[in-house]
């Protein structure tokens, strides 16, 4: 009985940790899951979906010259980047999407790692937040959450963004030009 | 007994047959197949695969701003075209899109999916990595026409093509498709 208890609580342990490192490794991930909105697209009238990994944003950034001013600037952007990831949907008319949509994205960016740089409300214009990961100092990802009553989008930047060079990966790489004044970063010493 | 011998020997036969058959499935059959079943259209064969493949490398090298014609060694392409069908389905879009993500999920990594139910306009571009060189392949679905076109490009084509995702698609399929 004795040992069945034992066998017990090293197996409680051990399912502990396994969460708890589970836990601490999403935690460190900048990649959003945005699957579960994938069934809007029944009620969407256009519908987006670009999804470019590590491997693709590695070989475009070592196949983009150097020597060509214009490939230059987006080889120096993409550099070091782990994926983008851009989801949309427009619909027709309003009351397509839920709040409960929205918050399925919010609720990852819920975690210490994350903070909210930007919060733009419109009811007119739309709203805009704007994510970013930090770790141990560094920028490691972004998430950009837009919607409108007719239209939901979220951008997934997974990697070391610059912040102020941002806007100069908008209109490439499926990121949509979302015209936001970004906050200039803090430099830590 | 000879009988059944024989028939585990078929059976064996079978499980092993299957599998290679299934893996030597380079993707751009399939999904010709699966627009046959879902729509109920037939596609038309296009004789034109090695203009195909000048005219990909003529858009690569319209992309990148002159003529680079080394580009024009992108290999195979491969193209099958739907022409004056229709396109539509009471399934939808949805259902479609998810059949062709399974359809496609061992080999090829889809990379940008856009949709217009209302046009009934959809366009697919997966990748697959083929040691030295990338395979592309392009999904065109509209209301009366379809296509499914596949080239193998340079790394260096498909870096600079990757800059515009949401213009590859047009890029490759108009190239491979126009008749001029």
């Amino acid at each position: 009985m004795k040992l069945l208890t034992r066998t017990s609580i090293k197996a409680a342990l051990l399912v502990l940790l396994t969460v708890a490192a589970t836990a601490s490794v999403r935690a460190q991930d900048a990649r959003i899951q945005t699957s579960q909105l994938d069934a809007l697209a029944a009620k969407a009238s256009e519908t987006v979906d670009v999804n470019i990994d590590e491997s693709l944003m590695q070989m475009t950034a070592k196949f983009l010259s150097s020597k060509d001013p214009d490939e230059a600037k987006v080889k120096a952007l993409v550099n070091g980047l782990k994926g983008i990831y851009v989801k949309s949907f427009e619909f027709e008319s309003e009351g397509q999407y839920s709040a409960a949509d929205l918050e399925s994205i919010r609720v990852q960016l819920r975690n210490s790692a994350w903070s909210k740089v930007v919060n733009i409300n419109s009811k007119k214009e739309g709203s805009i937040e704007v994510y970013l990961m930090h770790v141990a100092g560094n920028i490691n990802g972004l998430a950009v959450l837009a919607f409108e009553p007719k239209e939901i989008m979220v951008v997934n930047i997974v990697g070391p963004v610059d912040l102020e060079k941002l806007s100069d990966l908008e209109g490439n790489f499926g990121v949509p030009v979302l015209g936001i004044e970004y906050p200039k970063a803090k430099r830590k010493n | 007994m000879k009988q059944a011998m024989a028939s585990f020997l078929t059976v064996i036969a079978l499980v092993l047959v299957i599998p290679t058959a299934q893996a030597k499935g380079d993707g751009f059959n399939e999904v010709v197949r699966l627009i046959e079943q879902f729509y109920h259209v037939k596609h038309q064969g296009v004789p034109l695969l090695a203009r195909a493949g000048i005219k990909t490398a003529t858009t690569v090298a319209r992309i990148s701003g002159g003529p680079r014609r080394q580009i024009a060694e992108a290999g195979s392409v491969k193209v099958s075209y739907f022409e004056d069908q229709d396109f539509g389905s009471a399934a939808g879009y949805p259902q479609f899109k998810a059949q062709m993500g399974t359809t496609l999920a061992t080999n090829w990594s889809p990379l940008i999916q856009v949709a217009s139910p209302k046009e009934q306009e959809q366009t697919y571009i997966y990748l697959q990595d083929a040691g030295e060189k990338f395979k592309v392949l392009v999904i065109t679905v509209e209301p009366r026409d379809a296509c499914v076109v596949q080239v193998t490009l340079s790394p260096q084509t498909l870096a600079k093509l990757m800059q515009t995702p949401d213009e590859m698609g047009n890029a490759i399929t108009s190239d491979a498709t126009k008749d001029e």
